[in-house]
């Protein structure tokens, strides 16, 4: 028993050690401090400018700090906005901090020049913070817009997309509306959408001093020949202007494609009998189809062969003629079959469906008609064999 | 057979004047006028209810015309073609069954006989003249149809619509001599015209009513117990199809369902292996389709050449004088 509580004593005299050997690590600044990134900032004649400010607590019991504002000019009106409300008072807990919005409505006709004014937060307690803020009436700087790629040149097949991520920064003190354009050469298709949304968008708000991610997919014509291909980027806003160079690099791909001469894809066959057809590969792609094979399929017991049987290579824009000898079964019934040809290559193939007119041999109305004269002879010999006087 | 027997002078003298007598007398007679009112009452009701229907239909069909033939109307559960199917039987036999024993009934043969005419062409004119006549009456039903068809469809036929109908025509035709034939059969065998009738309508109920159920009972007693394949299945329908076609009147349907169906390819089941890459609906060509049916065509011309050749033989050994 007495172990235990001796026991009980050495833990709680470790807890209560902790908190000290934290007090003497490197040390965090306690205070309050209000935190703005530029303190010295210029504002418009007659327009609003909004001031980020945070209210910081570090270390401290949180506490309702005041808010408010000295030195505000004659005819300048400023409001301490927290989460869009003017709000009087904030309160951080502790280490944490409170963003605040100043929106500074500088009147039309106030002068050039620096003001100072100076927003202070004020404890029950002895508490205090205070941040003087200098603001230059002047000329604004310009709208300015910024635009960047990390990867300015992809590379595709002609039926691949090409995807751009483009950071489109706001650099003006101003809240921005962009329009977006893109212009590459005739024929290819650019839209744009927002980060990882799926709807196309043509102009997209950006707030002063953000960056926004907007994403640029070009399609590129089916048959486009190899090649690099610029794309050029603009963004535009009221007085600014940006431009990014994005680059598609098309390697070529070729596309197969199984025809006949004049398009006509249905023949005719005799049961039983091999009847020819000449199809036509071609390649209408932009680069040359290696190992093409040809291939058949058909109605059971149909024989199907072709010559030749496969090809080494087909050069972009070529032409072959390929023959294909079908056979129908024997037992075909007389009518309309379908029977596909394809032709495979290394990720490319094309199929063709033909119609074949499967007809059977006249033999057996031959026949009907010699069973016809049998019967007939039959008739001439009963005239023969019975006829009187 | 000695060689003094032997005939002088063609067999067919005569033949001109008995067909144009006896076609004459066909035309003429009140039994046409009978047989006539009986076709039309026969013919005439599944045209115009088919035409009805087929006004309504608006979905293109590349066959419309030959539909008005096989269309079986909602209100009358029979097509054109079917109802061919047993009238012409009728008709055959209301014009054959007595040709030859009225003359041996009204003792005109001998008188007829007497005259420079052979037996063969006294036998061969009637014949021909109740063909004639047959002709004569369905071909005249045949483009009553198609006049109707074309002013209530009130558009034109294709040309392989008319000339599969024409075919349709001559097969109507030729099961009509088949009948005929065996009606003359029997005109020559029974000296009395009624029991001549009697048989041959008995023989016509016979495979009209009977005989597919008769076919169906033999096809069962020789089939396997288990059937283990469909080749098995097949040869057994095979044999089924076989036994009907011993009948005129499944002949002569076939070949109009090959005629006027065209997407007809074949009468029997098919293997699944034959089914394969089939484009189902695709009608056969003309002459394909002609190819199909022209065994049912050859069974019924050699059927009615051979029947017609029986009825020849018996009458040439009668005894004429009575």
């Amino acid at each position: 028993m007495r172990r235990l509580i001796a026991l009980l004593v050495l833990l709680a005299s470790a807890a209560g050690a902790s908190p000290a050997t934290a007090q003497s690590q490197p040390a965090v600044m306690q205070g309050l401090f209000l935190l703005t990134d530029y303190p010295a900032q210029t504002v418009r004649a007659g327009e609003i400018t909004t001031i980020r400010v945070k209210l910081q607590n570090s270390g401290l019991a949180p506490e309702a700090m005041a808010l408010s504002l000295s030195g505000v000019p004659a005819g300048w009106k400023i409001d301490i906005l927290g989460g869009g409300q003017p709000v009087a008072s904030a309160m951080p807990g502790q280490n944490e901090s409170v963003s605040l919005q100043l929106r500074v409505e500088v009147p039309k006709d106030a002068r050039p020049g620096t003001q100072q004014v100076v927003l202070s937060a004020k404890g029950a307690r002895l508490q205090s913070a205070e941040l003087p803020l200098a603001l230059t009436v002047g000329t604004e700087a310009p709208a300015k817009l910024s635009m960047k790629s990390r990867l300015p040149s992809l590379r595709g097949t002609p039926r691949s997309s090409f995807e751009y991520t483009v950071t489109v920064g706001n650099d003006s003190g101003k809240d921005l509306t962009v329009a977006l354009s893109a212009q590459g050469p005739a024929n290819f298709q650019t839209t744009f959408t927002e980060g990882f949304g799926s709807n196309e968008i043509s102009s997209i708000p950006i707030e002063a001093g953000q960056t926004k991610d907007i994403k640029l997919k070009v399609t590129p014509p089916r048959d486009v020949k190899a090649g690099d291909y610029p794309v050029l980027v603009k963004v535009a806003s009221e007085g600014a202007t940006a431009e990014l160079r994005v680059t598609l690099q098309v390697s070529g791909q070729g596309r197969l494609a199984l025809s006949t001469k004049d398009g006509r894809l249905s023949g005719e066959a005799e049961v039983g009998k091999s009847s020819t057809y000449t199809l036509q590969l071609s390649n209408d792609g932009t680069a040359a189809v290696d190992d093409i094979e040809m291939t058949g399929s058909a109605p059971t017991n149909w024989k199907v062969e072709f010559n030749p049987k496969s090809l080494a290579a087909l050069a972009p824009n070529e032409k072959k003629d390929v023959q294909v000898v079908v056979t129908p079964s024997d037992k075909a019934i007389a009518g309309d079959y379908v029977a596909s040809f394809r032709a495979t290559a290394r990720g490319e193939s094309s199929a063709a469906d033909f119609r074949i007119t499967v007809t059977t041999s006249t033999l057996w109305g031959v026949v009907g008609i010699g069973i016809i004269a049998v019967a007939l002879l039959v008739l001439l010999g009963a005239v023969a064999r019975f006829g009187r006087r | 057979m000695p060689r003094s027997k032997a005939r002088q002078g063609s067999p067919f003298t005569g033949l001109g004047p008995v067909f144009m007598k006896e076609f004459a007398d066909h035309l003429s007679s009140a039994r046409m006028t009978v047989l006539l009112l009986f076709v039309i009452a026969f013919g005439a009701f599944p045209v115009a209810s088919s035409l009805q229907e087929l006004r309504t239909v608006s979905a293109a069909d590349p066959f419309l015309f030959l539909r008005i033939f096989t269309l079986a109307p909602e209100r009358m559960p029979i097509s054109f073609a079917l109802a061919l199917n047993f009238i012409i039987p009728l008709m055959a036999i209301g014009l054959g069954f007595d040709s030859v024993n009225s003359e041996f009934s009204r003792r005109t043969l001998s008188r007829v006989l007497s005259q420079p005419i052979y037996r063969d062409a006294l036998l061969l004119g009637k014949f021909l003249g109740g063909l004639a006549t047959l002709a004569v009456t369905l071909t005249a039903l045949w483009l009553i149809v198609f006049g109707a068809g074309l002013l209530l469809l009130g558009l034109p036929p294709r040309g392989v619509e008319v000339a599969r109908a024409a075919c349709f025509l001559m097969a109507a035709i030729a099961y009509g001599g088949v009948w005929l034939a065996v009606s003359l059969l029997f005109s020559v065998i029974f000296r009395s015209a009624a029991t001549s009738a009697l048989c041959a309508l008995g023989l016509w109920l016979f495979f009209f009513l009977l005989w597919p159920m008769i076919a169906e009972a033999i096809t069962l007693g020789f089939a396997p117990s288990q059937i283990r394949s469909a080749e098995e299945f097949l040869a057994v329908e095979q044999m089924g199809f076989a036994l009907l076609r011993l009948s005129p009147g499944t002949l002569f349907s076939e070949a109009v369902l090959g005629l006027l169906n065209p997407e007809t390819r074949t009468f029997g089941s098919l293997l699944p292996a034959q089914m394969r890459g089939v484009i189902p609906g695709a009608p056969l060509p003309f002459d394909q389709s002609l190819l199909l049916i022209w065994p049912q065509i050859t069974g019924l011309i050699a059927g009615m050449i051979v029947v017609f050749a029986a009825a020849y033989v018996i009458f040439q050994r009668e005894e004429v004088r009575a």
